[in-house]
């Protein structure tokens, strides 16, 4: 197996918010199950955050937002990603999501939503399923 | 050693008989079987005409004593509504507040009988703390009411916003300045005003061990009265007007409370043998109490089972002397906000062990208890050790700064999702107790906010500024950006008076933390 296959990870914190417990957790999960994971660090804006998927080429681009600016936040992110043509990529939210904004969105274009109820294994095979690629350890 | 109260170290705190039960029910003002039904009032959000109205209405329970705000990450971090990157983040998890207009707004309630100089204020604000506070200055000052009476407590705990909760603006050393300007000046002009409020709560939550959280919370406290002896303090003109959070907590609750008895035998001896204070009462840890069962220990499955996990780490706080706080109510994970369904059963819980269990009879129930004991010794070791390896590293603001204490405590959070994986840890509802015949329980609730349209909120905040850059005298504005720039380049300068006097031309938060930055670097991208 080729280091090429590895599942490519942006895990991303976009906006003000700086709790980053969840997504530097996300992060080192994601390594542990044997995928190339990029953290941007925090308070990175929706243009940092595709231009750095673009760069990074990766497989996956995971949000956390947990300050309940999501809606207006990821909205710009997948607008990002169309006008630069990577769409293509699978857009993974996780944060504090009310219940009632996970189908607002996906309607917008999110592929998976993931919140506390989540549990890391679901994340892993999730991410594994939708990108078609085994990761490197296996 | 003494393990008794009002003894040094202080193992059992301060009072024979714990200050919450003297305090329980004395009317009005220490009416804490009233008032803690609104917990400790925190709140904010939308614009301040929203929550003017609120607290007017809906809300008028939560501000008895004066607010306790929540501003919203713009205003943490120093940014106007009109930045780029404030887009929808505009009252979302606070109120929004770009300039003393703002301020002046939401005061508008606070007058009359309760004035400045009868009410206290809380702010949740660390960065911009010293904005915040020239803003009080100026509101009082219009008022003619002496800012020697201004009573209040910003947070102001900076070093743990670089370490875990992020809103850090300006480079360690600048932000250090800040603190130093805060404490010399409110110890000289504003004797009644707390200048800090150190926490542990935020570095617990993002997964540091007890003893971290207990150690970090204190190599950070020591940096900032070292900051201030520096500049040329007593450490007993200044300590007083110091408080503690918390340290927030976990589930093991017989740890938790020996964490808590060991953290009051290691400040004690900080205080009286490292920073030489000479008064015992400031070598007492005085923490506002809760919290002992923690945050993040809460789960979105079956819901109500909060309830159980906070109110038992109530109960455990009644039994070392602190307050009975249900923090959080219940629903905390559900979303951003809590229920006034939640917050009536946390204060109600609190009543039960208060007045049903009476726990709070004694102050140190686990006093001589061989396991305690011993586990209290243990902790004061390691939290001894842990301070003495960050002395060794250069000091908190070294490791703050650096990322070293991020990166232990990111460790932290990983071994313990490592050990829910492989059951170690157990999470009821979560990683046990999940087959199909265990029955999910969404209770019934509603917003605490309802009347408070936030998607509306960022468009208003962004007409008023509009608005407000046009009315103001543009001239002086620029003038008084211009002496902050100059004084920001002496550090020995203390900048609050020249940030009274910008906010009185109605100079915008962002507009001050822009020229600030031109001198002290930014740290938004750490």
């Amino acid at each position: 197996m080729t280091v090429d296959n590895k599942i490519r990870v942006l895990v991303s914190k976009i906006g003000l918010d700086g709790h980053d417990k969840g997504a530097m957790l996300i992060a080192s999960i994601l390594r542990d199950a044997g995928m190339e994971v990029i953290y941007t660090g925090l308070r990175r804006t929706p243009t940092q955050c595709v231009n750095t998927a673009l760069q990074e080429d990766v497989d996956v681009i995971g949000l956390s937002i947990l300050s309940g600016s999501h809606l207006t936040l990821v909205l710009k992110v997948i607008e990002l990603m169309k006008a630069k043509g990577v769409d293509d990529k699978k857009l993974i939210v996780g944060g504090v999501i009310p219940d009632e904004d996970i189908p607002k969105l996906k309607d917008m274009g999110v592929d998976a939503v993931f919140t506390q109820s989540s549990t890391y294994l679901e994340m892993i095979d999730y991410i594994k399923k939708a990108t078609g690629k085994e990761d490197a350890s296996t | 050693m003494s393990v008794s109260p009002g003894e040094y170290p202080f193992v059992a705190g301060r009072h024979a008989i714990p200050a919450i039960a003297a305090l329980w029910g004395r009317g009005k003002v220490y009416g804490a079987g009233k008032v803690i039904k609104q917990g400790f009032g925190y709140s904010g959000c939308g614009t301040v005409e929203d929550l003017r109205d609120f607290y007017l209405g809906e809300g008028a329970g939560l501000t008895m004593r004066g607010p306790n705000l929540a501003f919203d990450l713009p205003t943490q971090i120093g940014l106007d509504s009109d930045d780029p990157r404030s887009e929808g983040e505009v009252g979302k998890v606070g109120v929004c507040m770009d300039s003393l207009k703002d301020f002046e707004t939401l005061y508008e309630i606070f007058q009359g009988d309760r004035d400045l100089d009868k009410i206290s204020s809380n702010w949740t604000i660390n960065g911009t703390t010293n904005l915040i506070l020239a803003m009080y200055i100026a509101l009082a000052e219009k008022r003619n009411i002496p800012i020697s009476s201004l009573k209040g407590t910003p947070q102001n705990d900076i070093l743990k916003e670089f370490v875990a909760r992020g809103t850090q603006m300006f480079p360690v050393d600048a932000s250090m300045r800040m603190t130093r300007d805060t404490i010399t000046f409110c110890t000289e002009y504003m004797p009644k005003m707390n200048t800090i409020s150190i926490s542990g709560f935020h570095m617990r939550e993002a997964g540091a061990t007890r003893v971290q959280a207990i150690a970090f919370t204190f190599a950070n406290a020591i940096a900032y009265f070292q900051t201030a002896i520096d500049a040329g303090l007593d450490v007993d003109q200044f300590a007083g007007r110091t408080t503690f959070l918390n340290f927030g907590g976990g589930m093991e609750l017989l740890k938790e409370a020996a964490a808590r008895r060991a953290a009051r035998k290691v400040w004690a001896k900080i205080m009286r043998d490292r920073l030489n204070s000479k008064k015992p009462k400031n070598w007492i840890y005085k923490e506002t109490g809760g919290a002992l069962a923690g945050y993040w220990t809460c789960t979105k499955q079956r819901p109500l089972n909060n309830w159980m996990r906070v109110g038992l780490g109530a109960a455990f706080s009644a039994l070392i002397g602190d307050p009975p706080a249900l923090v959080p109510p219940f629903d905390e994970p559900l979303g951003l906000g809590h229920s006034p369904e939640a917050d009536q059963l946390s204060a109600d819980a609190a009543r039960i062990i208060m007045e049903e269990c009476k726990l709070s009879d004694v102050q140190d129930v686990f006093a001589g208890s061989y396991y305690i004991e011993s586990l209290t010794s243990r902790y004061e070791k390691e939290i001894f050790d842990l301070i003495d390896r960050i002395d060794e590293m250069g000091g908190a603001t070294k490791v703050a700064e650096n990322g070293w204490m991020k990166k232990e405590i990111a460790r932290s959070a990983f071994e313990f999702e490592k050990k829910m994986e492989t059951g170690e840890n157990i999470r009821v509802g979560i990683n046990k107790y999940t087959e199909a015949d265990e029955i999910e329980i969404i209770p019934k609730l509603t917003s605490m906010y309802h009347s408070i349209d936030t998607a509306k909120a960022e468009q208003k905040q962004l007409d008023k500024l509009k608005k407000l850059k046009q009315e103001r005298d543009n001239k002086k504005v620029q003038s008084c950006l211009e002496k902050i720039e100059n004084a920001a380049r002496d550090d020995k300068v203390n900048l609050i008076p020249f940030f009274v006097e910008a906010v009185k031309e109605y100079t915008t938060m962002g507009e001050i933390c822009n020229t600030l930055k031109k001198v002290f670097g930014d740290a938004m991208d750490n």
